[in-house]
């Protein structure tokens, strides 16, 4: 509270005298008209040749209490936006002193941190009046590309005063390990900088950000997103494409399925059959990934053994040494003696027989059991 | 050939107390060993492997041996066996090794080398007396572990799969079905957690005569000085008794836990109208049509069985194990969005995902190290690199935590449990590599698995994220909190080179919200309450309440209730259809000490 207070009473005096003249050192109107390079900090990936013009979008960000600025849709060739972006002042006020902070921000189409530019004039500048080395810009890459980032949820004022060891009713106080948690995510000596910055970038400009793109959506910047290497591109997608898009990009949907986090290939293992319910060869190439993929994949996948095409038991049977011991009893529940083919037996007993496998012996049993 | 060879044995003559005979076959129970040395009991996963078991839990310095006398039918010769398991088979020597001496003597191989529970042959041998002295020797401080040792004249081996082992046991134990004592109380509190004690002393304040039943020695469950999570949430309307059972907020795993840990078990005890089993762990609840008749608890290093007869139960063993024996309906696992709308569009599927599965919040274990003013060597462990992989650290949070969709909380607690073994193992011989730590060394690790979820047993009322998020009054609102709904998800989903026993929280700010009575007592179970993370509620109704303040509240609430059931004999559902009024008031009026006559 006694930070709030100071930092209302600085900032005042920073807009009654010097603010002018902070606003005016800064050429936010001239500067990235064009961008024909990747931001220097940057999360998505940047195609060569890429050239994207700044266009008036009508969002705005909030920096501070008194002032909005704009926020830009950078725009491709088709006028589609590629990105977002602002480049903005703001004050950060530590100890009683302010200081203009000069940054360009940029969102994803869902308005997500994408990363930012500095201005070389500008640098942003530590609490001791240091300024930024790359090692630090990095760090702030690093603190702004985490959105769930302790900073969060919590108030300035909470993270700069002493754990409070005792939780009274009410108070979610901070624990020793999350003040050694906001310690080890923030520029050192610039606390107050990072915090404001993690909150621009994360702020209600997400959602406006979203839904401007949402009434804009076409099908170039859909599929822009399904071949895109970013999480949420890709779930967003996922949600988005209709079933003759599934059908039409389904190499794309394989490589992501091989390639992509667990939580999208996730979502396609257990939506896999609902997808490709008539189409078993469009199947093969996922179920052909099974051993390659996490395990938490590949226990959603075995849900579908039952409607699985019958070359699925074949697949598996030759891969057994990648599933975990839960998984194989699935497997082994799956399998009845009609399904025995004399292919399945012998991969069977190529496992059971196996010395280096630590679950051969739950085939081993299986087979005797079936034997008897 | 004599099939055995001689082993020339001492001459003992102690009384045998503990061993099963039958025949000429004596099965011992690991964890009935006189003296248990530096193994610990570890009763845990007895429902899935089939009993308590000893654990040399040594954190890498082998364990001062376990030691007991038995007495044989006749001497002779004899095969023997144990039942064991090798926790983490692989191209690697096998963790938990050790060695089984008999009357003094090393017998046989080296032990603890099979995959999965089962009999390891140990050898044969002459014994030259009935009377024998049995030890289990740790060779390596990793979690070796002895279920039981058979000896047997036949060179047959004990049952393989659970159900028949099981049958094996009663049958060479010659133990009927019904255990020997039966007790009767007014309430059957089963769980020593935070809920079960707070649910205990709320009943025992009123006048009931209450059992509590608990697996450990000691009371708080994930927060007791076992496991060492500090408890979170509000007091609500029960700060008087809740104030009795908390924790300080120090950080999670931090040995303040034993502070509270005697607070806690003093006042549990000043009631002498509390009856706590400790050490007992409940192993069947038997049901007759929609009521609860009897629960059957074990001690889990004696093996002695008692029958707790009462007219009203309450399951906070947290797994829902009372409800899942007597029937009573419940859930596992994640609920699609669209089951209760509690969509939360930041966070989509790692918040609420659009088909149901079986994704849970994980377990924790936690643990710590110190620095020391000397150097400490830390052996290698191959076998927890797989899991540990690079990641170094020197003690754990609540951020260490494992959940895997093929994995369920309750059947695999256990391979659970071990993995986070291998990462804690794992990540601090990563960190002993750097100079800085060589004076460090391992203080505290857990063996208990801190669970955050598993089964949620299902009342009249499913609470869940939507009526947190919108903050929800119901007439019947006696637990309240103000705490985030607090998700949890596994960082490997969003990065597969994250260690996949790290996870991330998810917090939604709710404003003020109620949980119903009637999410504390069972929809089909006519007479059994629930208070913890066993409640009545959805994976996402879950997040806010889970914390131990907060389940405290829901046993105290129970416990008041309990008492208005006796008084006008009816079960749990009719106090909210027929004396809420009352109910409530009684909330109100238990929130201050009552002044004794002899001081008005």
């Amino acid at each position: 509270m006694k930070f709030l207070l100071t930092f209302l009473f600085v900032f005042t005096l920073f807009l009654s005298n010097g603010g002018r003249e902070f606003q005016k050192s800064f050429p936010t109107e001239t500067y990235n008209e064009v961008l024909d390079r990747a931001p220097e900090y940057y999360l998505l990936e940047w195609k060569s040749g890429t050239r994207l013009l700044k266009k008036k979008a009508d969002l705005f960000i909030e920096v501070d209490s008194f002032n909005a600025q704009e926020v830009a849709a950078m725009i491709n060739e088709n006028e589609d936006p590629v990105l977002y972006a602002s480049d903005i002042a703001t004050p950060v006020c530590a100890d009683g002193e302010c200081k203009l902070m000069h940054i360009r921000l940029y969102w994803t189409l869902l308005g997500e941190y994408a990363g930012f530019d500095t201005y070389p004039e500008l640098p942003l500048t530590k609490h001791d009046h240091d300024e930024f080395q790359k090692a630090d810009y990095e760090k702030l890459h690093k603190l702004l590309t985490d959105d769930k980032s302790v900073l969060k949820r919590r108030k300035l004022d909470q993270l700069v005063e002493k754990p409070i060891m005792r939780n009274v009713n009410g108070v979610d106080a901070l624990s020793g390990a999350t003040v050694a948690e906001v310690k080890e995510s923030v520029v050192s000596g610039a606390l107050y900088s990072c915090y404001v910055a993690w909150h621009l970038a994360h702020g209600n400009i997400r959602d406006k950000i979203k839904a401007y793109t949402l009434s804009i959506l076409n099908t170039d910047m859909l599929m822009g997103m399904l071949y895109s290497k970013n999480t949420s591109y890709q779930l967003f997608a996922l949600k988005e494409m209709d079933p003759s898009q599934f059908i039409e990009h389904h190499s794309q949907l394989v490589h992501i399925f091989k390639t992509a986090v667990p939580l999208v290939r996730s979502i396609m293992a257990k939506e896999l059959p609902d997808k490709y319910q008539n189409s078993p060869d469009l199947q093969k190439p996922f179920w052909e990934a099974f051993s390659e993929i996490d395990i938490g994949s590949r226990s959603l996948l075995l849900r579908h053994l039952e409607s699985a095409p019958p070359f699925v038991t074949d697949i598996v049977s030759t891969r057994l040494g990648a599933l975990t011991k839960n998984q194989i009893t699935v497997f082994l529940e799956f399998l009845s003696p009609k399904k025995h083919t004399p292919e399945l037996l012998k991969n069977l007993r190529s496992f059971a027989d196996s010395e280096s496998e630590a679950y051969s012996y739950l085939v081993k049993n299986y087979l005797e059991e079936q034997e008897q | 050939m004599h099939p055995f060879r001689f082993r020339k044995l001492l001459l003992l003559s102690f009384v045998l107390h503990f061993c099963m005979v039958y025949g000429q076959e004596i099965l011992i129970e690991a964890e009935s060993f006189d003296d248990p040395g530096g193994w610990v009991i570890d009763p845990q996963f007895e429902q899935q492997m089939g009993s308590p078991y000893l654990l040399a839990h040594g954190m890498g310095q082998p364990v001062q041996n376990a030691k007991t006398k038995i007495t044989l039918d006749t001497a002779g010769g004899y095969h023997i066996w144990v039942r064991t398991k090798n926790w983490v088979p692989g191209k690697w020597k096998a963790p938990g090794r050790f060695q089984l001496k008999v009357g003094g003597t090393f017998i046989g191989k080296t032990l603890g080398l099979r995959s999965g529970w089962g009999w390891e042959y140990v050898d044969s041998v002459l014994v030259t007396s009935r009377e024998i002295d049995l030890e289990l020797v740790d060779l390596t401080g990793f979690n070796g572990r002895v279920d039981a040792i058979y000896f047997s004249t036949v060179k047959k081996e004990p049952p393989a799969s659970l159900k028949k082992l099981a049958e094996w046991r009663k049958s060479i134990k010659a133990e009927p079905n019904e255990p020997p004592r039966t007790e009767s109380y007014d309430l059957v509190v089963v769980g020593g957690g935070i809920a079960g004690c707070a649910a205990s002393i709320a009943a025992a304040e009123q006048g009931l005569r209450v059992a509590l039943i608990h697996d450990r020695p000691f009371l708080g469950g994930n927060a007791s000085e076992e496991i060492r999570v500090h408890t979170l949430g509000i007091y609500g309307n029960f700060e008087r008794i809740l104030k009795k059972l908390d924790t300080e907020h120090y950080p999670n795993g931090s040995v303040d836990a034993k502070l509270d840990q005697k607070k806690r078990d003093d006042n549990v005890k000043s009631y002498e109208n509390i009856a706590l089993f400790l050490n007992h762990r409940a192993y069947e609840a038997k049901a007759e049509g929609d009521t609860i008749q009897y629960v059957d608890a074990r001690h889990t290093s004696t093996g002695e069985r008692i029958r707790f007869v009462a007219p009203r139960f309450v399951d906070s063993t947290g797994d829902g194990w009372i409800g899942y024996w007597a029937g009573a309906e419940f859930s596992y696992g994640r609920e699609s969005v669209d089951t209760y709308g509690e969509d939360w569009a930041e966070h989509g599927e790692l918040w609420s995902p659009k088909e149901p599965d079986n994704a849970v919040m994980g377990s924790s274990v936690l643990w710590g190290s110190k620095k020391t003013d000397r150097e400490h060597v830390f052996p290698e462990v191959p076998w927890a690199m797989p899991v540990a992989k690079r990641y170094a650290k020197v003690a754990g949070e609540w951020q260490w935590e494992f959940s895997r969709p093929d994995l369920h909380q309750i059947h695999d607690a256990e391979e659970i449990r071990d993995h986070m073994l291998r990462a804690i193992y794992g990540a601090f011989y990563n960190a002993k590599q750097d100079t800085a730590n060589a004076n460090r060394k391992l203080e505290w690790v857990s063996y208990l698995v801190g669970k955050r979820e598993s089964r949620r047993l299902v009342g009249d009322h499913i609470f869940t994220f939507k009526d947190a998020k919108e903050g929800r009054k119901f007439p019947d609102g006696v637990v309240i909190e103000t705490r985030d709904v607090d998700i949890h998800y596994q960082t490997v989903l969003e990065d597969e080179e994250n260690p996949d026993f790290i996870s991330e929280a998810l917090f939604y700010k709710t404003p003020e919200y109620y949980i119903p009575y009637r999410s504390l007592y069972s929809r089909n179970i006519a007479n059994l309450f629930m208070a913890g993370r066993n409640f009545s509620c959805s994976h996402a109704g879950l997040g806010g309440p889970r914390v131990m303040r907060t389940t405290g509240q829901m046993g105290a609430a129970v416990g008041l209730a309990a008492a208005l059931c006796k008084k006008y004999n009816v079960g749990p559902r009719e106090i909210y259809t027929g004396y809420l009024n009352e109910y409530l008031a009684l909330i109100e009026e238990q929130k201050f000490e009552k002044i004794p006559e002899t001081k008005r």
